[in-house]
């Protein structure tokens, strides 16, 4: 049962992803008719606690998680063609920021400030190290995670004397709502980057930068703000998710996972529009949730990560751009001569 | 244009949140009623019932695997099968036996996924009892959200100070292992004074676990007059531990602690091995209490000293307990280690089972299925198990700890290949080797 | 109190020459093939968990089963390349895409091998003992296994880069890793000598794993950490520069040796920390060019 809810809530939610696609696409038909659907999709997730099983917002908080790491992530890659793995470091942010403040301060508050620490950290990281090449950026970010994680586990250790912080739970159906208001600011915040001249910039950053830079783009201050800005959000999701785990250090805060699977779910879902890697997001974690319960007495759970990459190898090379791609050469094939028009630039 | 029309269903969506977030005020925060005595009325389902259901979110795989499979995770299925072979549970209520059955999720080892899990189990499956997650930090998580549930939770591989702490508040968890001051430090520190030893050196792993190990060692060994001449914390991701070695050799200390887990535990004997340092007294744990330790060292572990402790001695229920595992682990063990006891574990595995044999009798005493009724009995009854006579010791009505009279000891030391208990005396399986004897030569 | 100088020195340079073969595998798999091979420290793991099949299950000498392993994994890497990579290869527009896409898919891999490993030899540490007893050399103690080691990582090295600076296939790489384009005119086979390189690469951490498995424990899922390390140092000593690699192993090795004595949590917060000062400072590494 819970499965079927929150495969539907998944399909609106990806239904508001490619609304939002679609207000930035081109074609102007009917988006009055599509703007009502988009509420009433969005009402059929809200209203989830009400008609589904108590487990199915739980279970939907975890879908959200990971489409906004996962379109967050995108946000900032996708376009301009940057591998972030910093992914985790932003998410442990928020995750610890909440351990400091959960005790003492409103959901709210923390949420607002996990994702301002985030921000700060990004900006800082991305002047320094937005001027690298890609792989230089890749490797930089993937580091990062590490030394906060160190640092951090030295400082409680020798300066705070603790080690492990308690947060007390929020009750589910609230981290829900919280976690759904987040998603919504995100698609929010994705339009108005994308329809501002400043996404155009960012495309053309992905598409040739030095080009870019001479038409008088400035191209580091352009990639510095996103890269920020697709941290807030991943520091303002795990201060939500801290709420779930009641126990935090530094090692459960900064788990390198959360780096790989968000970026892995995008690019399984297709990294050129927004409701790729809601795609992505929304099966592996449904996939998840059944390999590693529904299945797990058949030892199925184990091979929850083997599938995972067997999956990724396989999109990699068969789908490059991704269940998106896929659906668009569907599509393209189905209208037969229509006009042919690619998303996906990746 | 488009911008406006976007606008108008997000302000609405707002709205709608904003009421929805003020309405569940008063949400399914059940507040479970205290423990009673009375007698029932038939439960609701007392004609559809087949069955108990008891959950648990484990790590079956990544990194806590490594600890869950060796301790806990065999013994929930022999518990069950040994129940189910009896013909169940007898539950006054239903006035009938009913079969047990297990379901087991799989966390990844990773606590967002266990808690999340652990509320499915509660919540969507409605288990009747859940058993608890893997490791310290999991345990800590997982216990106030079994409590705020009303659910009883019987505590696994893991303890601590800092949980005992909060246990007046938790009157549903009930903390089963031992642990560093309850009693294990003190059982060593009382070894330490009765073999004249006057220099410690110890290093522990930087988490949770291996702090608390390092403030229990220094209280306890300066209350003896025992002084500590080294103490170094090592991060849990360390490798090459010949520094802190070649500085306990150094410091010419009498005994050398190691309060680490695998893979750590691993790396320190083995290096320890390759620098020739072999102090009068050599302690590693949690790790050395593992048979899968002896398996890596073969006789190189003659008089390593671990925590635990238990053996086939310990009684014949525990010797019972060895047949159980190895007929239900031997297979894999061989494989893996050679060894048909490769899973067995000599710290924690009795003092589990006995828990849950004591559970098992609580809820047929109570003749219930409801968790506060259960409770109570649990909190004032002594049942029969693996352990001898068994009881918690409640803290000011809140939770308890299983009684330290229970343990079947704290420290164990390996001779001729068996982990042989060695303190505190009265649990002793044998006489201690002190000084531990050179490496034998490979 | 503390490990004297020369006792930093002497396991400095034995972890540094573990580093230093992973960071050589690694450099020829990205210096030249242009895969930033995410899995690499999975080799270090199946050459250990080999080495103990062979060495508990045959009862083979541990330094012996080099001559098994090595070519094992240097197969399967050749085959990887020839398969996967060139695939992408041929898919991909740019360098950079052929970058991002491998990377990618190294990822996969890391998640397949770890998982089948997970499967076959479970999660639990495993170790056996192989000339465990100490020696001594000017007053520093160390094991002779870790001696044993040094001398091999060492020959291995100087062996490597003879066979790169003076035979006509080390040659071929070092033009490929030069120019790839060019050297395909000049009728270098560069299918062919990518997937080399990367079967190289591999064999590298294959030979680090055995060694390691000599001196440590091992387990199923400690890969990652040494594919961090191995990065490291790669961009240490330069992408792309075998040489630099090598020297740069060593020193990160002894780097690390002296913060785990005085500051031990501190360990790896030092190596990224230099990564990410060097990063900042010369993103060409010591021995770039």
């Amino acid at each position: 049962m819970q499965y079927l809810l929150t495969s539907i809530c998944s399909l609106c939610m990806v239904y508001s992803g490619w609304f939002i696609d679609r207000l930035l696409g081109k074609e102007k038909r009917g988006k009055w008719l599509t703007s009502g659907v988009l509420l009433l999709t969005l009402a059929l997730v809200a209203t989830l606690p009400v008609y589904g099983t108590s487990y199915a917002p739980i279970l939907m908080t975890t879908i959200i998680l990971y489409i906004i790491l996962a379109v967050s992530w995108t946000m900032f890659s996708g376009p301009t063609g940057y591998m972030s793995l910093a992914t985790a470091a932003f998410f442990g942010v928020g995750i610890y920021t909440a351990a400091f403040m959960a005790g003492d301060f409103p959901p709210p508050v923390f949420i607002l400030v996990g994702g301002a620490a985030s921000f700060i950290l990004a900006l800082g990281v991305g002047a320094l190290t937005l001027r690298l090449r890609g792989i230089y950026f890749a490797i930089f970010t993937f580091g990062l995670v590490e030394l906060i994680r160190h640092v951090l586990a030295f400082i409680e250790l020798h300066v705070t004397g603790t080690r492990g912080r308690f947060v007390f739970g929020v009750d589910n159906e609230t981290i829900f709502y919280y976690m759904l208001g987040v998603f919504v600011l995100l698609m929010i915040t994705a339009y108005f980057l994308n329809r501002s001249k400043f996404g155009l910039a960012l495309r053309s950053i992905g598409e040739y930068e030095a080009a870019a830079a001479h038409t008088g783009v400035n191209v580091t201050m352009v990639k510095i703000v996103t890269f920020a800005v697709s941290a807030f959000f991943m520091g303002a999701v795990g201060a939500i998710w801290a709420t779930k785990l009641h126990y935090v250090d530094p090692g459960i805060a900064f788990n390198p996972l959360f780096t790989f699977i968000p970026v892995l779910m995008a690019i399984f879902g297709g990294m050129g529009l927004l409701y790729g890697p809601i795609i992505g997001a929304a099966f592996f974690t449904l996939l998840k949730e059944f390999l590693t319960t529904t299945l797990a007495k058949y030892g199925l759970g184990e091979l929850y990560m083997l599938f995972f990459g067997v999956i990724l190898v396989a999109a990699i090379l068969f789908m490059p751009n991704g269940v998106v791609g896929v659906i668009q050469r569907l599509t393209q094939k189905w209208r037969k001569g229509g006009p042919v028009e690619e998303h996906a630039d990746t | 244009m488009s911008k406006r029309l976007l606008l108008i269903p997000l302000a609405l969506l707002l709205v709608f949140s904003l009421v929805a977030v003020s309405c569940d005020g008063d949400a399914d925060v059940t507040t479970t009623p205290p423990p009673t005595e009375t007698t029932v009325p038939p439960p609701d389902d007392y004609d559809t019932r087949t069955s108990i259901v008891i959950g648990a979110a484990r790590p079956i795989s990544g990194p806590l695997n490594m600890i869950g499979d060796y301790a806990l995770g065999p013994l929930l299925d022999i518990w069950v099968d040994q129940i189910n072979a009896a013909g169940g549970l007898y539950i006054d209520e239903y006035d009938r036996a009913l079969p047990v059955e297990l379901i087991i999720y799989d966390d990844t080892s990773d606590l967002g996924t266990m808690t999340t899990l652990l509320e499915r189990l509660i919540l969507e499956d409605q288990v009747d009892f859940i058993m608890p997650p893997c490791s310290t930090a999991f345990l800590y998580a997982a216990a106030p959200i079994a409590n705020e549930h009303g659910y009883i939770f019987l505590g696994g591989e893991g303890g601590c100070t800092t949980l005992t702490a909060l246990l007046p508040d938790l009157p549903y968890v009930f903390g089963v292992l031992n642990y560093s001051d309850y009693h294990q430090i003190p059982a060593l520190a009382d070894l330490f004074v009765e073999w004249g030893v006057e220099t410690v050196a110890y290093i522990y792993i930087a988490d949770l676990h291996g702090i608390e190990y390092a403030h229990t060692s220094e209280s306890e060994f300066l209350l003896r007059g025992i002084q500590v001449v080294y103490s170094e914390g090592v991060p849990p991701e360390a490798v090459d531990l010949t520094p802190q070695l070649q500085a306990a050799m150094n410091s010419g200390a009498d005994a050398f602690c190691a309060y680490t887990y695998p893979p750590i535990s691993i790396f320190v004997y083995g290096q320890a091995m390759g620098l020739g340092y072999n102090p009068d007294v050599f302690v590693i744990g949690p790790g050395a209490n593992f048979q899968f330790y002896y398996a890596a060292f073969g006789p190189m572990t003659e008089g390593l000293i671990g925590f635990g402790a238990w053996n086939r001695q310990t009684s014949p229920e525990a010797n019972a307990l060895v047949d159980l595992m190895v007929a239900a682990t031997g297979d894999a063990g061989l494989a893996l280690y050679g060894d048909e006891e490769g899973f067995l574990d000599w710290w924690g595995q009795l003092f589990y089972y006995g828990a849950l044999q004591f559970f098992e009798q609580a809820i047929v005493e109570a003749g219930t299925l409801d968790q506060a009724v259960i409770r109570g009995v649990m909190a004032t009854s002594t049942f029969d198990t693996c352990l001898g006579p068994t009881w918690f010791d409640m803290r000011d009505g809140g939770g308890g700890l299983l009684a330290l009279e229970c343990h079947p000891g704290q420290v164990g030391q390996w001779q001729n290949g068996i982990y042989e208990v060695i303190g505190p005396a009265a649990n002793a399986t044998a006489d201690a080797i002190y000084p531990k004897p050179p490496f034998p030569a490979p | 109190m503390f490990a004297s100088i020369l006792d930093i020195i002497i396991d400095g340079l034995f972890m540094g020459g573990i580093y230093a073969l992973l960071a050589m595998g690694l450099s020829l798999q990205y210096g030249v093939a242009r895969v930033l091979n995410v899995s690499h420290g999975e080799f270090i793991m199946v050459g250990a968990f080999l080495t103990l099949a062979l060495h508990t299950g045959l009862g083979m000498n541990p330094i012996l089963t080099l001559v098994i392993i090595g070519p094992i994994i240097f197969i399967v890497g050749y085959l990887l390349h020839r398969t996967l990579f060139s695939a992408l290869l041929k898919s991909s527009p740019s360098t950079e895409v052929f970058e991002g896409k491998s990377l990618l898919a190294t990822f996969g891999l890391l998640f397949i091998i770890q998982n089948v490993a997970v499967l076959i030899w479970g999660s639990a540490t495993r170790s056996y003992s192989y000339l465990a007893s100490p020696v001594e050399i000017a007053g520093a103690i160390t094991s002779l296994n870790r001696m044993v080691t040094l001398g091999i990582t060492i020959a291995i090295g100087l062996a490597f880069y003879i066979f790169l600076a003076r035979s006509r296939m080390g040659k071929a790489i070092r033009a490929a890793a030069q120019d790839p384009a060019t050297a395909g005119i000049m009728g270098v086979n560069i299918n062919n000598v990518l997937a080399l390189c990367f079967g190289f690469g591999l064999l590298m951490a294959g030979i680090a794993g055995v060694l390691y498995s000599m001196c440590f424990g091992f387990y199923t899922t400690m890969g990652l950490g040494f594919t961090i390390i191995a990065i490291i140092v790669v961009v240490l000593g330069g992408l792309g520069s075998i040489p630099g690699s090598f020297i740069g192993g060593f020193i990160l090795g002894i780097v690390g040796q002296i913060t785990n004595t005085f500051e031990a949590e501190l360990t790896l917060a030092a190596y990224y920390f230099i990564f990410i000062v060097l990063l900042l400072v010369r993103p060409k590494g010591i021995m770039g060019k």
